[in-house]
């Protein structure tokens, strides 16, 4: 295989991932948050009920131990775009993964060029 | 497993991005010495892949779920552990800036975890237990499944010294919910190792025994 149809096929599988994601993707917590709110209570280890008040008392007693108040505005939180639903997910991801491919390929080529 | 803001404090923070400094700067002599300007797309193209796949959460047991890192698996492609590093740094840098997924502060122990961690533990998890299997795609599931799961430790020790989790607890729940978690890092590392075998072999560093 060439390495223009490796790349277009691979920039092809990565839509298909992109674009099926917010689908498929589960709404649970991940593994870090799971843990987090089983220490504090929120949510049982082994089950998957989950208290959202206790998360919310959980996330500001974490804060409050760490004093960390530092909070970034992001352009597209959690992968959505605010106020268009699903699309915006979809739209979300498929932005990020073609942002990942652009700026991976002018890092890395700058990065790439030999000192000489 | 990306660490938010609230969790960690900033002097802390700090410090972890100093340490992440310095593999991000050696990745970056990496990519100059090694990486070849052959290269480039294939990294741009595995780099958008593990971004996508990474918006996959899978659902695991006991109301969690998990999603892939990918640092192993650039490790293994690429055939050095700072291709992990230098990977995850920009997939980490995306979704803090523009996804909120992970902090800002947080972000060193973020690109140590999963971008180190996962680059060496998957890489050198790879060639070694290659020697010893003489099977690649088996040796990519477990340097996978460990990559993840020593990440997902050394996550919960960081965590316990910032004081957001007890140290045991803190182990336990991250290790039994990772060491699961670890099973999709692992078999989508050796899936897509074998489907780019079988495509370009020419690529990979350490040949796999597949042809095209």
């Amino acid at each position: 295989m060439e390495t223009k149809q490796f790349v277009v096929i691979g920039i092809a599988i990565a839509l298909v991932i992109a674009v099926a994601a917010p689908f498929l993707a589960s709404g649970n917590p991940d593994g870090l948050e799971s843990a987090f709110f089983s220490i504090y209570d929120a949510k049982p280890f082994m089950g998957d009920e989950l208290d959202e008040d206790a998360a919310g008392a959980a996330e500001e007693h974490a804060a409050a131990v760490t004093g960390n108040e530092f909070a970034h505005e992001a352009l597209m939180p959690d992968y959505t775009i605010p106020g268009l639903d699903k699309t915006g997910e979809v739209l979300a991801v498929v932005i990020g993964t073609l942002l990942m491919l652009a700026l991976v390929y002018g890092v890395a080529r700058v990065a790439a060029r030999p000192d000489n | 497993m990306h660490i938010p803001d609230f969790m960690f404090p900033v002097t802390q923070g700090l410090v972890y991005w100093v340490i992440a400094l310095i593999f991000i700067l050696l990745a970056l002599r990496w990519a100059r010495h090694s990486m070849g300007e052959e290269k480039v797309p294939l990294v741009a193209v595995l780099a958008a892949g593990i971004f996508a796949i990474q918006a996959l959460n899978i659902p695991i047991p006991w109301g969690t779920s998990g999603h892939m890192v990918g640092a192993a698996l650039a490790a293994i492609v690429l055939g050095s552990p700072f291709a992990g590093v230098f990977i995850l740094t920009l997939v980490l840098l995306v979704q803090g800036f523009i996804f909120g997924d992970g902090g800002i502060v947080a972000m060193g122990a973020n690109i140590i975890n999963m971008g180190v961690v996962g680059g060496f533990v998957g890489y050198y998890g790879y060639t070694g237990i290659r020697k010893l299997t003489a099977n690649s795609f088996a040796a990519a599931f477990i340097a996978g499944w460990a990559a993840l799961f020593i990440s997902a430790i050394l996550c919960a020790v960081e965590l316990a010294i910032a004081g957001t989790f007890p140290l045991v607890p803190g182990l336990t729940f991250m290790g039994t919910y990772h060491a699961v978690i670890g099973l999709i890092e692992g078999g989508i590392t050796a899936v897509a190792l074998y489907l780019i075998a079988s495509a370009r072999p020419d690529i990979l560093e350490h040949p796999t025994g597949v042809s095209s």
